[in-house]
């Protein structure tokens, strides 16, 4: 591996400027990982306009900063007030208040910033190595492959997502018919552009974030957020002592790496790793009784897991250009708006701008350590600035936010509209991700399967033939076909039990 | 973007402050029209660019470029704000209600002149006869490229391939596609167009052998030609370009096609005859500095810096001939059109 560009990287990171907004990032993600409700999405597509006029690297450092900060910040709450910040701190909930209420609120907290520090770093480096590998054979990346990848990463999205499987599958049909709308790139023809110059070019991607994920979280959470906050326990020596971190080191290890490969699928993330860390640990432990009793390992396999994962999601971003979850679809479209367009290339091409966020990434976890121990207290009064004071603000920031990215007031009636749809969503029990995701997947999708058909000549073999397509279209069916299978075996096994009672 | 909004508003008060001194100079005579009336052009008001492509594209860096240098000149701020969205059609719309009194002017690209007309149902490209052409600006060539490995280095050794070519166009309606269209069709090879998003995927597409080749901006393939990435086969310009000397143009393999990206400056029609010439001077001026010709050269821009008039007539023709071309040949570019 070159080194060169590695520690170029650092050089970039090390600019005083970049430092600042890797700084800033940090703290707005600690920020909003406190606050229940606004999550990383909602608050980097409500940034979104402010990136454009600084740096392309710049700009993702702080992004970045903002999802890994998150998931340090969503920690505070869960364990404080039995309030996750983030979905991906749900579960650091039942072990993570056990402890608070036993009055070792400090321990837990320790753990946790020591378990995503040490799961972000493993993840960073196994980042730095993967990234590069993934990207060498990226030009064997065609549009085969890229339909196979984007079936499997809508798919992914609606099964393995958190929540209802049915809704995620209608939402993501949804997303998909949006990216239908505009000028058809291939025959120049107009669908549902009703003759508006605005939507020839279909819709922009940066009014639905902000729209679903901002305005309309916003609104769910003026409804959700008219009880007081009860003050919370008083946090004392949030040190870990050497008896914790000796009982978590293995959940720490184990949780690291789970979450760095559950990170990478499509559909995957910090919320999926946390959970399937925690099942994990529970499983293996010899005495799984004291797991939701205040089990240290409990807090540390969870935490370590969504740091590892939010890292190791931006391998598929940085290398294929294919977003995994929600939160790296909006990052997506702030490096499109930057001119950047991620893909197989940019490893390559843009070696500063790769290794710059990716090493600003270490910096970032330090500082998110140096802030989490010392400094809970802080962002624990957050949670005092009342909801009615603070969403006004936001709105206004993402009203006006939006107008500047294109000076269009049409964007400003997207925004809105999209606003009331995700506050519709999310009270009826949607989750906008797979909507926001399969809009960027689509038509990643619709232009791929179109242009390997005109590569094969109208031959759909063509994709079975080609060993990377073969192969995920096989993890496809595979998908697919899992539950129903596993549904079946199920049902023959009872049945089988119950011949073999009735033979006894 | 906070100065874009002052900047703004600064020029809203500055055209109603001068439309009202107008007005009491002219006792009341409102056919006097534009604000410039009775002062200088520029005066103190800015100037807006409209760039119908995204921040960073080509397009958008040559008007950067430019908005400098003409700032520089004239004494007034001038920025550049973009508008992408449908070609530039977007942009070209926006301009074309703007007031014409040289305050808003647009880098408008020939392509959307002379190619897009034939991709898109009628009366969804602008015409250029709604417009005054402030000056010329610089061509853009296309170069076809291929990946080493695919062994092609001639257009016979495509017509000999014994099988249907596959060629990645940046788009429907761009100059990649029409050059490789005319190429093929007048070649007589049988080939099949796979339209990307753009430079950069093509590009991409191209170096992974997903397609056998691909009509590239020279700006964007330059760097994967010269380090040995990139085969370049023939350039669609009229004549040799001079950062690629050794490849010959199509014109010199024997095939009729060239296509040329062209960028012109745009102002509403309308805009006095005045002010026209003041700001052909002052880009004049920027097109002669140093830093300018030497952004053309990073960017492997050929200079074409003539007047307003002559632009007018070269995309004129340049419509005409691709029209009666692709009507010859049967191509078809979009789907309606």
């Amino acid at each position: 591996m070159d080194l060169a560009p590695v520690l170029d990287g650092f050089g970039v990171v090390l600019q005083p400027t970049n430092l600042l907004y890797c700084l800033i990032g940090v703290v707005v993600g600690m920020l909003v990982g406190v606050l229940p409700g606004l999550g990383p999405a909602a608050t980097i597509a409500i940034l979104l306009p402010i990136t454009i006029g600084i740096e392309p690297v710049t700009a993702v450092i702080m992004l970045a900063g903002i999802f890994y900060g998150a998931q340090y910040g969503g920690t505070i709450t869960s364990v404080l007030l039995r309030l996750p910040g983030e979905a991906s701190s749900v579960v650091t909930v039942f072990d993570g208040f056990a402890l608070a209420r036993q009055g070792r609120a400090g321990t837990a907290l320790g753990i946790a910033a020591v378990g995503s520090f040490l799961g972000g770093t493993v993840s960073i480096v196994a980042l730095s190595f993967v990234a590069p590998l993934v990207a060498g054979f990226a030009l064997d990346f065609g549009p085969p492959e890229y339909t196979a990848l984007a079936l499997l990463g809508i798919l992914l999205v609606a099964t393995v997502s958190s929540g209802d499987r049915l809704k995620a599958v209608i939402a993501a049909c949804l997303g998909l018919l949006l990216a239908t709308v505009g000028r058809d790139g291939f025959t120049g023809a107009e669908r549902f552009t009703f003759d508006n110059l605005s939507l020839a070019d279909g819709l922009d991607f940066v009014p639905i974030a902000m729209g679903l994920f901002g305005l309309g979280e916003i609104l769910y959470n003026l409804e959700e957020r008219h009880r007081a906050v009860h003050a919370p326990a008083t946090v004392a020596n949030v040190w870990p002592s050497r008896a914790d971190l000796r009982q978590s080191s293995g959940a720490i290890g184990r949780g690291s790496v789970l979450g760095f490969f559950l990170g990478i699928l499509p559909g995957g993330g910090a919320t999926l790793a946390s959970l399937a860390a925690y099942a994990m640990e529970k499983r293996r432990s010899k005495t799984p009784e004291r797991f939701g009793r205040g089990a240290v390992e409990g807090v540390a396999a969870p935490e370590s897991a969504n740091n590892a994962a939010a890292t190791s999601s931006f391998i598929p971003l940085l290398t294929l250009g294919i977003p995994a979850n929600a939160t790296m679809a909006v990052i997506y479209g702030a490096l499109l708006i930057q001119g950047v367009s991620p893909g197989p290339q940019l490893v390559d091409q843009e070696p500063e701008l790769f290794w710059g966020v990716v090493n600003s990434m270490y910096i970032g976890n330090i500082l998110l350590l140096i802030m989490s121990i010392p400094l809970v207290g802080l962002f624990v009064k957050i949670l005092r600035v009342r909801a009615t004071i603070l969403a006004p603000i936001t709105v206004l920031i993402t009203l006006i936010g939006v107008y500047t990215v294109n000076y269009d007031v049409f964007d400003i009636g997207l925004v809105v509209v999209f606003g009331a749809l995700g506050y519709l969503m999310k009270k009826l029990g949607f989750d906008p991700g797979p909507l926001v995701l399969a809009f960027v997947l689509g038509s990643l999708l619709e232009d791929s399967l179109r242009r390997s058909l005109l590569l094969f000549d109208g031959d759909p073999t063509g994709f079975l033939t080609r060993p990377i397509s073969g192969t995920l279209l096989v993890l496809f069916l595979v998908v697919v076909l899992l539950p129903v299978i596993r549904a079946a075996l199920a049902r023959r096994r009872s049945t089988d039990r119950r011949n073999t009672k009735e033979l006894v | 973007m906070t100065t874009d909004n002052r900047a703004r508003r600064w020029a809203t008060a500055g055209t109603g402050l001068a439309l009202a001194l107008s007005l009491a100079a002219c006792g009341g005579n409102v056919g006097g029209g534009t604000a410039a009336e009775g002062e200088e052009f520029p005066g103190d008001d800015p100037i807006t660019v409209l760039v119908g492509q995204d921040p960073g594209g080509s397009t958008d860096l040559i008007a950067r470029a430019l908005a400098d240098e003409v700032s520089d000149d004239l004494g007034v701020p001038v920025t550049v704000e973009n508008r992408p969205g449908a070609n530039g059609a977007l942009a070209a719309q926006e301009l074309a209600g703007a007031e014409p009194d040289g305050h808003t002017l647009m880098v408008y690209n020939g392509s959307l002149a002379y190619i897009t007309p034939l991709a898109v149902a009628e009366g969804e490209a602008p015409d250029i006869a709604d417009y005054e052409i402030v000056t010329g600006i610089s061509q853009d060539d296309y170069v076809l490229v291929t990946a080493p490995s695919s062994g092609f280095t001639t257009v016979e050794d495509l017509a000999n391939a014994g099988r249907p070519i596959t060629f990645g166009t940046t788009g429907v309606g761009t100059g990649s596609q029409l050059s490789q269209e005319l190429l093929f069709n007048q070649a007589g090879i049988e080939a099949t167009a796979v339209p990307f998003d753009g430079g950069s995927p093509t590009l991409t597409a191209v170096l992974g052998g997903q397609v056998d080749v691909g009509s590239i901006q020279l700006g964007e393939a330059i760097e994967q030609i010269e380090a040995g990435e990139l085969t370049p086969i023939v350039t669609f310009a009229e004549e040799r370009v001079s950062y690629l000397p050794d490849t010959p143009t199509a014109i010199e393999a024997g095939y009729d096609v060239p296509v040329q990206q062209s960028r012109a400056v745009f102002a509403p029609k309308g805009t006095p005859e005045d002010v026209i010439e003041t700001l052909q001077a002052s880009f004049q001026t920027a097109f002669g500095s140093e830093a300018y010709q030497q952004f053309n050269q990073d960017n492997q821009l050929t200079p074409n810096e003539i007047d307003g008039e002559e632009v007018r007539q070269a995309w004129t023709s340049n419509l005409d001939r691709y029209r009666s071309v692709v009507e010859q040949y049967s191509i078809d570019l979009g789907g309606d059109s």
